[in-house]
C-alpha cells in the first residue's frame, strides 16, 4: 500500500452523472480492490480499481461536491489498493452493474468468465462492449430471465443491490460490493462496519466483497 | 516527556498502529493506541461516520480487543515492529471507574513498552464510561489517585469540552501528580442523514477554535502540565497556533485521514520553527 498520485488520461462521460476516469499510470491490483481518493471533505473517498480498453480506471458517478472534484481534477492524491480483492467462485458467473461501475466490470470481464449485464436509468452516451438494459421493470425482468449461472455479482447503488439480490439469490450464490462511509480505507478508523451474520466486519479489510447471505435476510 | 518531533497520532484516528504503513515513523513523536477498554467491545451499529468539508462525525463506540487481548498480543510481539518504529502511547479506558482501574492494574507491569499511559476521560460516543466519568467529581478525584498509585510513568488525561471547565479538570489533575492533559477530545454532535439521527463525536477543522481556547485557559491555570494539543490541525498554521497558545506537543487525528503526508509536512514545519 502507498500514498502516491493518479494522473487522469482520459475522462468519458458514460451518462449525465456517470464517468470512467482513465490514468496514465499501471497499478496491480486484485479486482474490486479500491483506492481512497483525496476530495475537499475531511476524508478520502474510497472507488474500486478497474480498467478500461488496457488502462487502470474508476468510475464515478457524481452526487456532490466531492465527486463532482474528482471528476475536475487531473491529478488525484490517492492511497491504496485496499480491500481483500475478489476473487470469484469457479464456474461461469455473471456480473449486474450501474453505469458507474463499468471499469469494474471492464476488468473482471477480462479476468474471469463471466458476463456483465448494465442496467441504468439513463441513456447511454458511449459505446460499451457489454448489453445494457435501461429502466426500473427492464432491470427486474433481466434479473428474472438469468439462469445457468454458478455466481452473481452486483456492484451499484444499495438500492439496486438490493433488489438484485433478492431476485437472484435462489439462483446462485450473490456476491455485493458494500458502499459503507469510510474514513481511513485500512482497518484504522474502524468506521466502515457492517453487521453480517459472524458479527461487525469491515468494508475496507474484510471486503468490500461479502455474499449477499452473509449479511442480508 | 521527550518527543522528536512533538507531534503525536491521536488515539482513534491510528487504530493499532496501521498508518506507519503511509507515515514515515521519522515525523511521529509517538503513536497512539486505539483505547484499550477491560472487555471487548464491538463498537456501534453502523452507520458510523460522516463527513464534510468542516467535520467528522463518527460513532464508533470504542470498538477494541480488551485487555486481555491486547496484553496477549502485546507477549506474542504483534506490536513489536510498532515499538521498534516509533514511541507509543496506551490509550486506556473502561465503562466505569471500577473498569479502569482494573485495566490499569493489568496494564502497570507493562508500563515500560510504552512512552505515556493516556486514560481517555471523554469519548463522546459510549453510554457509560467516557465522557460520563467525568460528571461525578469525588469518584473522578478517587480513581486519578489510585491510577496514580498504580501506573508509575506519564500519565495523561484526555479531556473533551463537555461535563467541566478544562481548567477545572487540569487543576484537579495537577492536584494529584499527573503529568499531562490531552485537549481535546471529539464534542458530541448530531446530523440528520437521510431523514435519519445520526449522534456521534465531532472532529475536523470545526474543533480548532474551542481546542486552541481549551489549551489557552489550561496553560494559563497550569502551566507545569504537559499539555498536548488536538482538534483542528490540519496544515502548519493550525500547529503554530496550538504552539503560540502554550501546548507542548500537538495531536494530529482527522488530519491524516485527508492527506496521511500532512505528518511529514508539520513535522518538518516544526522543525524548521521549533528544532
Amino acid at each position: 500500500m502507498e500514498n502516491f498520485s493518479l494522473t487522469t488520461k482520459n475522462t468519458l462521460k458514460v451518462t449525465e452523472n456517470s464517468f470512467i476516469i482513465t490514468f496514465n499510470e499501471k497499478l496491480d491490483f486484485i479486482p474490486t480492490q479500491f483506492i481512497m481518493i483525496e476530495t475537499p471533505s475531511v476524508v478520502r473517498k474510497p472507488f474500486a480499481l478497474g480498467e478500461w480498453f488496457n488502462d487502470l480506471a474508476i468510475g464515478v458517478e457524481v452526487i456532490g461536491k466531492g465527486t463532482a472534484y474528482i471528476v475536475e481534477q487531473k491529478a488525484l492524491k490517492v492511497h491504496g489498493p485496499l480491500g481483500k480483492g475478489f476473487v470469484p467462485p469457479s464456474g461461469k458467473g455473471a456480473m449486474i452493474a450501474t453505469p458507474a461501475c463499468l471499469a469494474i466490470a471492464f476488468d473482471l470481464h477480462q479476468r474471469y468468465d463471466c458476463d456483465v449485464f448494465i442496467g441504468s436509468v439513463e441513456k447511454l452516451l458511449a459505446e460499451i462492449p457489454f448489453e445494457v438494459v435501461y429502466g426500473n421493470d427492464e432491470f427486474v425482468e433481466l434479473l428474472e430471465s438469468l439462469s445457468g449461472y454458478d455466481w452473481f455479482y452486483v456492484v451499484g447503488s444499495d438500492q439496486m443491490e438490493k433488489v438484485a439480490f433478492d431476485l437472484l439469490r435462489q439462483k446462485a450464490p450473490v456476491y455485493i460490493s458494500f458502499n459503507e462511509y469510510m474514513a481511513c480505507g485500512i482497518g484504522a478508523c474502524r468506521g466502515c462496519a457492517i453487521q453480517t451474520k459472524e458479527g461487525i466486519k469491515h468494508v475496507c479489510i474484510d471486503g468490500p466483497v461479502f455474499r449477499g447471505d452473509l449479511v442480508w435476510n | 516527556m521527550e518527543l522528536n518531533p512533538p507531534l503525536i497520532i491521536a488515539s482513534g484516528v491510528g487504530g493499532m498502529g496501521e498508518y506507519l504503513k503511509l507515515i514515515d515513523p521519522k515525523y511521529i513523536g509517538a503513536y497512539t493506541l486505539k483505547t484499550i477498554t477491560l472487555f471487548p467491545k464491538e463498537g456501534n451499529l453502523p452507520p458510523r461516520l460522516f463527513a464534510t468539508q468542516e467535520y467528522l462525525m463518527n460513532n464508533i463506540g470504542l470498538e477494541n480487543v480488551g485487555i486481555d487481548a491486547f496484553i496477549e498480543k502485546l507477549n506474542n510481539n504483534q506490536y513489536e515492529e510498532l515499538f521498534e518504529k516509533t514511541k507509543v502511547i496506551f490509550s486506556l479506558g473502561g465503562d466505569d471507574a471500577q473498569e479502569y482501574k482494573r485495566v490499569a492494574q493489568k496494564i502497570a507491569p507493562y508500563e515500560d513498552h510504552f512512552e505515556a499511559i493516556e486514560v481517555n476521560f471523554s469519548c463522546p460516543n459510549v453510554k457509560k464510561g467516557g465522557l460520563n466519568i467525568l460528571s461525578d467529581l469525588s469518584s473522578l478525584q478517587d480513581l486519578l489517585i489510585y491510577m496514580r498509585k498504580v501506573l508509575k510513568g506519564f500519565l495523561i488525561a484526555k479531556i473533551g469540552v463537555e461535563g467541566i471547565f478544562v481548567e477545572q479538570i487540569a487543576q484537579i489533575l495537577k492536584d494529584h501528580a499527573w503529568n499531562g492533559i490531552t485537549l481535546i477530545n471529539t464534542i458530541r454532535g448530531l446530523q440528520i442523514v437521510n431523514d435519519k439521527v445520526f449522534k456521534g463525536g465531532l472532529s475536523g477543522p470545526i474543533l480548532k477554535p474551542i481546542a486552541l481556547r481549551a489549551v489557552y485557559e489550561v496553560k494559563n491555570r497550569a502551566p507545569e502540565l504537559y499539555v498536548i494539543g488536538s482538534g483542528g490541525i490540519m496544515c502548519e498554521k493550525d500547529a503554530d497556533d496550538f504552539f503560540k497558545v502554550g501546548a507542548d506537543a500537538i495531536s494530529l487525528g482527522t488530519a491524516i485521514y485527508k492527506d496521511p503526508h500532512i505528518v511529514e509536512r508539520i513535522a518538518k514545519h516544526i522543525g524548521r520553527c521549533y528544532g
